[in-house]
């Protein structure tokens, strides 16, 4: 027995070692791909660099390196653009909804997971599959309905549309409640506490990381959002900042290529790195899913 | 203390609706009432206009006209089914192009960086997660700049590398449809990376070991333990990534505007998605009749998809 695991052993240690240089062969030829994978996937974005930084505004460069580095493009998208009347709106816009949804979700979110009532079992599953239609597949019964009441064109129309997905928010929320320990939820109903209380004095002073990923998520999408601005929103000066940066690459030929390139990198490097931060966060809420079955 | 309560009041009285709340129905309101009214009622009413002629020319007096629209939609030869069939085709191919193209690369390069020789991998994921990280509407405005045939960088790049004639990668019909499946990998593969990276290091090292000292082969240990723990984990993603694929809107209204043009209708292009092409019919042309039932149709297969999806992972499903 002893003699047939020592021979085992060797056994293994002998092919580790016949294994190695194959392995090394393995890991660089890895390396060396994965190199080449991360130029092809960045170079773009090194292109919008040097398109920003390159004041000639010649589409065609094929230089790999910014020549002539200047920000006139940065100064013409300031004062010659409605670039930052476009970024005005979307960060009211997104302000507003942010706000406006983090409230509807906690207090949902709390019934979910704190309290009894009829419907609970089924109701959030209910909505969430509501909820799997994307709202702008709706977009002809929504401008139609829009255009009717004469609310076309009006910003305040425009958040409320976008206040209604609320569902897997909430999903989200009611997760991160429950994993709140139930003995400082119970200690505070013995003492009398009222739902509310509870609400408002233990889930949610606890909950603050959840409440700002979700404010964060819902900053960037309406940062991305453009269907439903390119529908409400129709006069120029209530563009929202997709609205204005779809308007910056289509008109005039692409002419305004580093202008829009300005744009881009103004705007995407914040909310990428907005991103990095919660991509802990994104990851495991997005399988949370699938690691329960 | 509460918990022996709870069951004892459980046994004796039985029915569950003696510990409703009431108050529970006031903090659901504001959710309830916004999901009504902003999701519930805008399908609801998609649904009625979908059954109306309502559009440009009736847009006082429309009338109900039954599955008229409906009808249309497969009716070979009719001007919405001109629109619908190919349109059909192109946004299943798409999605499933997509997905699959998508899933098999990140699947490639997460198995690639889980060499444990590898100790710098981290940083490679970081810079190969940048895609996934920048605004999806941006990238696809960004790579509507690049792939501009007369003075995108990309076909800059190809000719002073291979000294290659501009590609029309947005101006023809077959180059616009590979286009939009290159950015979609382009835009996509980092978040299935993401997934099999993380189900990939989810696997217990005991299990390899194990399967070493039983004689294993390379080739079998991935096999069997590598790819079943990753299809667990990734398998149930799939079907949502393809109903995301399916109403992929900005991929390709913000890249193509669903252009090239087609010469046998107006209403979409030769790389419009259903998604997109109600959108034209509503804002163009004010088609709500036409964009509503192509909507409907596309309710219906999502929720199937949906369904499929629920059954399949369990996901939501209240675990008690």
């Amino acid at each position: 027995m002893e003699t047939s695991t020592s021979n085992r052993n060797n056994a293994l240690r002998k092919r580790r070692k016949s294994v190695r240089p194959g392995e090394k062969m393995v890991l660089w030829v890895s390396r060396v791909f994965i190199w080449c994978v991360i130029i092809v996937t960045l170079i773009p974005l090194w292109f919008v660099v040097i398109a920003a930084l390159n004041p000639t505004n010649s589409y065609f460069s094929t230089s790999f390196w910014p020549t002539n580095v200047s920000f006139a493009n940065f100064h013409k998208l300031f004062t010659e653009t409605t670039f930052l009347t476009g970024l005005r709106v979307s960060a009211m816009v997104s302000v507003c909804v942010a706000i406006g949804q983090v409230l509807l979700t906690a207090t949902g979110a709390f019934a979910f997971s704190k309290l009894r009532f009829w419907g609970r079992k089924y109701g959030l599953m209910t909505l969430l599959i509501i909820q799997m239609f994307p709202n702008f597949l709706a977009i002809a019964a929504i401008y139609a309905a829009l255009s009717k009441l004469g609310l076309v064109d009006q910003i305040w129309a425009y958040i409320i549309v976008l206040l209604g997905g609320s569902a897997y928010q909430m999903w989200l929320m009611k997760g991160y409640f429950d994993s709140i320990p139930k003995e400082l939820d119970e200690a505070a109903l013995i003492d009398g506490a009222s739902s509310w209380q509870r609400f408002w004095k233990i889930i949610l002073p606890l909950s603050v990381p959840m409440l700002t990923v979700i404010i964060f998520f819902q900053l960037i999408s309406s940062f991305d959002e453009y269907i439903l601005a390119g529908t409400i929103l129709q006069s120029p000066e209530k563009a929202n900042l997709g609205v204005v940066m779809y308007g910056l690459i289509s008109d005039n030929q692409g002419q305004e290529w580093g202008v829009f390139a300005a744009a881009a990198l103004l705007t995407a490097t914040p909310l990428a790195i907005v991103f990095g931060l919660l991509q802990k966060w994104i990851s495991t809420g997005l399988t949370a899913g699938a690691t329960k079955g | 203390m509460s918990l022996q309560f709870a069951s004892k009041r459980k046994k004796t009285l039985k029915k569950p609706k003696a510990k409703t709340q009431w108050s529970a129905y006031g903090y659901l309101a504001p959710a309830i009432v916004t999901i009504s009214l902003l999701s519930i009622a805008p399908i609801i009413y998609t649904i009625y206009i979908a059954f109306t002629n309502f559009n440009a020319n009736h847009f006082l007096d429309y009338q109900f006209v039954g599955f008229d629209n409906f009808i249309k939609l497969f009716t070979p030869g009719s001007p919405l089914a001109s629109v619908f069939l190919p349109t059909l085709l192109w946004t299943f191919l798409y999605a499933i192009l997509a997905t699959f193209i998508n899933y098999g690369a990140g699947l490639f390069l997460a198995v690639v960086l889980n060499n444990k020789g590898m100790k710098e991998s981290a940083i490679y994921r970081t810079l190969l997660i940048i895609p996934w990280a920048v605004p999806g509407l941006i990238s696809m405005l960004i790579w509507k700049g690049l792939l501009n045939t007369s003075f995108g960088q990309i076909n800059g790049l190809l000719h002073s590398l291979f000294g290659m004639d501009p590609i029309p990668w947005l101006d023809s019909p077959m180059w616009a449809h590979v286009s939009i499946l290159l950015v979609s990998l382009w835009a996509g593969f980092p978040y299935m990376m993401s997934v099999c990276l993380g189900a990939l290091q989810s696997v217990p090292t005991e299990q390899y070991e194990a399967a070493s000292i039983d004689g294993a082969t390379w080739f079998q240990k991935f096999r069997s333990i590598t790819m079943a723990s990753v299809w667990k984990i990734s398998l149930p993603l799939l079907i949502p990534t393809f109903a995301f694929n399916f109403n992929n809107f900005n991929a390709v209204y913000l890249l193509t505007g669903g252009d090239p043009a087609r010469t046998d209708n107006q209403f979409a292009g030769s790389t419009d998605i259903l998604a997109s092409a109600a959108y034209k019919m509503t804002l163009q042309f004010n088609r709500y009749d036409w964009a509503a039932a192509i909507s409907i149709f596309l309710f219906a297969l999502v929720a199937i998809l949906s369904l499929i999806n629920m059954k399949f992972t369990r996901a939501f499903e209240e675990v008690d």
